[in-house]
């Protein structure tokens, strides 16, 4: 394969590391854990980060692969996904920026959309 | 993470699920760690050391085990076995064992830091050495996933 295929599917791939990671961190502050308030900031700016890079990065491998099309269900199917994670993202981060409460529900709820993404990457049904 | 913008057989898939999975967790787990060692090696106080150790104990250390464990069952049904192994799997095996050993090394400064900090309020030296070894290990993880998923021959 082409080294443009090789970057973009590295790239994606490491930009949905970030994803995970925001989650994970995520994950301990919904549980109680004394996550300094630095973490909390790195994880929002890797959850943009991995946002955008997932989503564009993604697009242009579906462009670039020709097996694949943008408009092939398990793609769109990721990108809905992508986009309530990224607003049940939203939610978290102004729940745990006011402490308030409802913060854990949209946290897991954005769990299960990003382990659905992965789910829709790994088994592509459909292609 | 190998095949992973292919398709490939379906016997492949959960694997291959388990192992992304558990990858993702890992350095997800090894940057919380490093984001609280860091905290605590700054200001003190054991709730961020305690943070940091059960990050590696109860985040990094099992999804390095469901990430490993994944990868050999990949393995196994991809008929990679002995020397018939691809160079970009090599450096898989030759990430991922020091990985686990640093992990552990960590975990023991972790706690050894936490005995401390209660006994004397000591313990930055281990904190520190732990975050090195962290660091370590998240770029490690970087080059795995680079070889993963661009397979060098």
């Amino acid at each position: 394969m082409a080294p443009v295929y090789d970057w973009l599917l590295f790239l994606h791939v490491l930009a949905s590391f970030l994803l995970v990671t925001t989650t994970v961190v995520y994950s301990a502050v919904v549980l109680g854990a004394p996550a300094p308030a630095r973490a909390i900031s790195a994880a929002n700016v890797l959850w943009a980060i991995g946002g955008l890079g997932t989503l564009l990065l993604g697009i242009a491998l579906a462009i670039d692969v020709d097996a694949y099309e943008v408009w092939d269900g398990w793609i769109v199917g990721a990108i809905l996904l992508w986009a309530a994670a990224t607003e049940l993202g939203r939610r978290a981060q102004v729940g745990v920026d006011a402490n308030a409460d409802g913060t854990a529900r949209w946290h897991w709820l954005r769990a299960i959309a990003v382990l659905g993404i992965l789910v829709l990457m790994v088994w592509k049904p459909g292609a | 993470m190998s095949l992973l913008a292919a398709v490939r057989p379906g016997e492949q898939n959960l694997p291959l699920f388990l192992h992304v999975l558990g990858a993702m967790v890992l350095v997800g787990s090894l940057v919380l760690a490093i984001a609280s060692l860091g905290g605590a090696a700054r200001a003190g106080g054991a709730p961020v050391t305690r943070l940091a150790f059960r990050a590696l104990l109860v985040g990094a250390l099992p999804a390095w085990v469901v990430m490993r464990g994944a990868a050999e069952w990949i393995a196994s049904k991809e008929g990679y076995s002995g020397d018939r192994t691809p160079s970009w799997l090599d450096v898989g095996y030759i990430v991922a064992e020091p990985i686990a050993l640093f992990l552990l090394i960590a975990l023991l400064l972790c706690g050894l830091s936490l005995r401390r900090l209660d006994r004397d309020g000591g313990g930055g030296g281990l904190l520190r050495a732990a975050a090195v070894l962290t660091a370590l290990m998240l770029a490690a993880s970087l080059v795995a996933i680079f070889a993963m998923t661009t397979k060098p021959s």
